[in-house]
């Protein structure tokens, strides 16, 4: 049993749906302000941590 | 885009405002939304269910306290969840209304109050509303008088509506429950478009039962909603089983009979509860909400001829416009007829009034910002000029 590869799933689809807010906040035109375009960069970095570990964890 | 055979990924609330009547105080919080990932499988909040078996009492994830917390939160003694707020109309109803009993509703009850009536085989006596489409505690009284007076009977149960599913109104509840006392009926207040958006406190209104919507008003998904009631009543309508098998001899411990045992066992509970924390702060935000609709049809009203059909200036969000001599009259001749009006919001990112609509027609513009406020209200007067109607502003 991975652990740690389901925790990064769940923790990649929730960042995912904070990005998802943030789409829903900005609609229809998705505009988003300074400190959103910060907040978005932070999610998709961790995001993109959460995929690092999937890929050690399953495809190592 | 598929979300499974056959079944297309629904992105209406990421791609437009979405100003639907029945949808805007339903959408889901992004907590709920998380909470909706992790608990999607059908029983997902029994793994640790233990004795008495019921759901107000599991304790992870949180829902005793939840329920505990929902009843604090509408200022009753005790709250129950159920599968929207029809379900609760018709656990009152079953508990109190018996064969032949008269029942008031309202000019503006929804169906499933008088659905609940009719199950209990009850009888059904609307009390009008007045010309400014608000139910009146004078109009109350008469009708009570009146139906008690044809049946030989005092009504077994009153329903009114805090605000109504047709003009968005808001009804004197507190001054009805008042005058339905006098009489000693107990009344249920339908809050399916108040509870989760606007302060609701019970005790003040006076109400004996409180109904909320989770997927209407409380940012839940579907079907969830809560039935609160005071001590007095709770007894009544949330009385446990004392059923037995005549065979096996089976009981079935504290199952509450109206609520049918354990209601919401999965994301709807956890979906509501996910999105509570948000919704307890963003009652007490309403007012920028009635700011911002006031805005929008302060906007329509600039368009010769438009006319605002509920209470003005708006102390709600759902609102029913009517557009008969204004955007009707440039349907008549379009060429894409009712629809020129709906088709040119959607171009503009703005969905959720009924396609083709162009006389009489709600929208609810619940849970905005500011600035898609003024967007709103900007498109709707750029259609109107372009469309050759005359604007005032």
């Amino acid at each position: 049993m991975s652990k740690r590869s389901v925790d990064a799933v769940f923790q990649g689809l929730y960042l995912l749906t904070d990005i998802r807010g943030m789409l829903r906040d900005t609609v229809p035109h998705h505009h988003l302000s300074v400190e959103q375009k910060k907040e978005a960069e932070k999610i998709l970095g961790k995001l993109e941590k959460q995929v690092a570990i999937l890929k050690e964890e399953l495809l190592a | 885009m598929n979300c499974g055979e056959g079944i297309d990924t629904r992105q209406i609330d990421e791609l437009f405002i979405n100003l639907d009547p029945i949808q805007a105080g339903g959408r889901l919080t992004t907590d709920a939304m998380k909470a909706v990932l992790a608990y999607g499988d059908g029983y997902s909040v029994c793994d640790h269910c233990t004795k008495p078996f019921r759901l107000d009492h599991i304790s992870k994830p949180p829902l005793a306290e939840f329920h505990r917390d929902l009843a604090s939160f509408l200022n009753m003694d005790v709250a129950r969840l159920v599968p929207g707020a029809r379900r609760g109309f018709q656990a009152v109803a079953s508990a109190l209304v018996k064969p032949g009993d008269p029942v008031l509703l309202t000019a503006y009850s929804h169906y499933t109050e008088f659905l609940s009536v009719e199950q209990s085989r009850g009888m059904a006596f609307e009390i009008p509303a007045n010309d400014s489409h608000i139910i009146t505690p004078d109009g109350a009284a008469a009708r009570i008088e009146e139906v008690s007076k044809t049946t030989g009977k005092t009504p077994a149960l009153m329903f009114i509506e805090q605000v109504d599913y047709q003009y968005g109104n808001q009804h004197p509840v507190s001054d009805l429950i008042k005058v339905a006392h006098q009489y000693d009926i107990p009344v249920l207040c339908n809050g399916a478009y108040t509870i989760g958006i606007m302060d609701v406190n019970g005790k003040e209104l006076g109400a004996d039962f409180l109904v909320g919507s989770g997927h209407k008003s409380m940012a839940a998904p579907a079907p969830s909603g809560v039935l609160a009631t005071t001590s007095e009543w709770a007894e009544t309508v949330f009385r446990t089983t004392g059923i037995k098998g005549d065979l096996t001899g089976r009981t079935f411990g504290v199952k509450e009979v109206e609520m049918m045992g354990c209601t919401l066992m999965g994301v709807t509970s956890v979906g509501m509860m996910a999105s509570f924390p948000h919704v307890k702060r963003r009652v007490k935000e309403f007012d920028a909400q009635v700011q911002y609709v006031n805005r929008i049809v302060d906007a329509l009203l600039t368009i010769e001829g438009t006319k605002v059909q509920s209470e003005y200036p708006r102390k709600h969000t759902l609102t029913r416009m009517n557009t008969t001599d204004s955007f009707d009259t440039v349907a008549r001749t379009h060429k894409k007829k009712g629809f020129f009006l709906t088709s040119a919001l959607r171009e503009r990112g703005i969905a959720g009034i009924l396609a083709g609509s162009t006389r009489v027609w709600k929208f609810n513009s619940y849970g905005i910002t500011s600035e898609q406020a003024d967007y709103i209200a900007e498109s709707f007067i750029e259609i109107a000029e372009k469309e050759g109607l005359a604007c005032s502003r």
